[in-house]
């Protein structure tokens, strides 16, 4: 009986992993593409950077902060979803790129 | 013969047809829903703008250090409280010209509007050192000032408060807008605007110097924020730059890259004014900053471009260009009593 259960649960948290999503939002020419993405908990967005230089991808959000830090040229960075709502990211080194997130 | 000229032609209109649009200035300026600008909004913006009453000892205004007669900005190396205990603040001060087009204000982009800029160098101990604690009661007993916030925010009722004091500001703020200057000429089809050794200026601006990695579009900024290498070291204090705001690593030592509108107007360069010459200015970003190594967080754009004085100098000329005509403010010579 207590195989089952752990294998129910194993089973369970599989099928959450398999349906958990990527989303890919890339940095070309200062911009995010594309600029607004909606996605479920659990689901991750993957910051690609496209630009000769830099990037960056934050939130002050209080349920899904995040700083990817310093992304160079060519880097993938996932980021998880952890709880619903709306909320900007923005770039750290250039503020006038701005991702709008909803997460369901 | 024939297939020669084609070819010159269709060379002419492919540079006649270059997308010029992000060189363009915006003919519209970006207004808040809660905040739209209107005759009353502005008007009383600017009479609280250039209103010594605003700071503690009633010696210092707005205009002080963002002066109309010099570039919206200073010509001192740091912003001077000079009316209160001869205070020196940290930073030179910025223009406020286009401020309206940012979207972070002051070096450090701690204000995310101009009405959060707003109140800022009112309390600030080296500026106008003016607790709005005390300055808001002071307003209230003005019943000039009382009326035109009445008429300006009829919501207000009169009843001035800090929200619509920064408002009011914000409003004057916004429509301080660079005057047309010779490059926009030139951008817009007349060529004879600027000279030859500007148009080289150009060229070189969006290419081998690399100024358009930071200075680009209509308002010579992309809003960007680095840290150019003006200090090498562990860094403290002001000099941390938006890392004060918050302690992001891509945040160390970084400030806002300014427009290069009016730029002959503003000077000392830099946050901390620490040059005096546009072409001494030119010459530190094409050599990578002034210090070359140990730069924590230093920006990647700061490399050496090799430019040859005479590149540096048509670089010089270029931004020339960007400075427009003197525009006539008519500042106020009485206030509400």
């Amino acid at each position: 009986m207590k195989k089952m259960g752990v294998l129910l649960v194993s089973v369970v948290m599989c099928s959450m992993m398999l349906d958990a999503k990527d989303y890919v939002v890339d940095q070309v020419k200062k911009t995010f593409i594309p600029h607004e993405v909606t996605l479920h908990v659990g689901d991750y967005i993957v910051f690609k950077n496209s630009d000769p230089f830099a990037h960056n991808a934050y939130t002050d959000d209080e349920a899904n902060e995040f700083d990817i830090g310093m992304q160079a040229t060519g880097e993938d960075i996932r980021v998880k979803m952890k709880a619903p709502g709306s909320f900007d990211v923005e770039c750290a080194i250039h503020p006038n790129m701005l991702l709008e997130v909803t997460v369901k | 013969m024939k297939k020669i000229v084609l070819a010159c032609l269709l060379m002419g209109v492919s540079v006649l047809a270059q997308d010029t649009s992000k060189w363009i200035c915006p003919s519209e300026v970006p207004q808040p829903e809660d905040n739209k600008l209107t005759k009353e909004r502005i008007e009383l913006g600017k009479l609280l703008y250039f209103d010594v009453r605003l700071s503690r000892d009633d010696t210092i205004s707005c205009a002080t250090c963002h002066s109309p007669s010099r570039g919206w900005s200073d010509e001192v190396p740091t912003s001077k409280a000079v009316g209160f205990q001869g205070r020196v603040g940290p930073r030179n001060s910025p223009t406020i010209l286009n401020s309206a087009f940012q979207k972070k204000q002051f070096w450090d982009g701690r204000a995310k509007s101009l009405e959060a800029q707003a109140l800022g160098p009112i309390e600030a101990d080296v500026e106008m050192n003016m607790p709005l604690d005390m300055l808001i009661p002071k307003l209230n007993k003005i019943q000039g000032y009382k009326e035109l916030f009445a008429k300006a925010y009829p919501e207000s009722k009169g009843v001035i408060t800090k929200e619509y004091l920064a408002k009011a500001i914000a409003s004057f703020e916004r429509t301080v807008i660079s005057p047309e200057a010779p490059f926009d000429k030139y951008i817009k089809g007349d060529k004879n605007a600027i000279s030859a050794e500007a148009k080289k200026g150009f060229e070189l601006f969006q290419g081998k110097a690399h100024c358009t990695d930071c200075h680009d579009g209509w308002n010579f900024t992309d809003g960007s924020f680095h840290n150019i290498g003006l200090n090498d070291g562990e860094l403290t204090g002001k000099e941390l730059g938006r890392y004060n705001v918050k302690a992001r690593p891509a945040w160390y030592g970084v400030f806002k890259t300014p427009t290069l509108r009016d730029v002959t107007k503003s000077y000392p360069y830099f946050h901390d004014g620490s040059v005096k010459t546009l072409k001494e200015a030119t010459v530190l970003c094409s050599e990578g900053g002034r210090y070359e190594n140990n730069v924590k967080n230093k920006s990647e754009y700061m490399k050496k471009r090799d430019l040859s004085e005479d590149e540096v100098d048509a670089v010089v000329a270029f931004m020339h260009t960007l400075t427009g005509p003197d525009v006539k403010v008519d500042i106020p010579t009485s206030f509400p009593q």
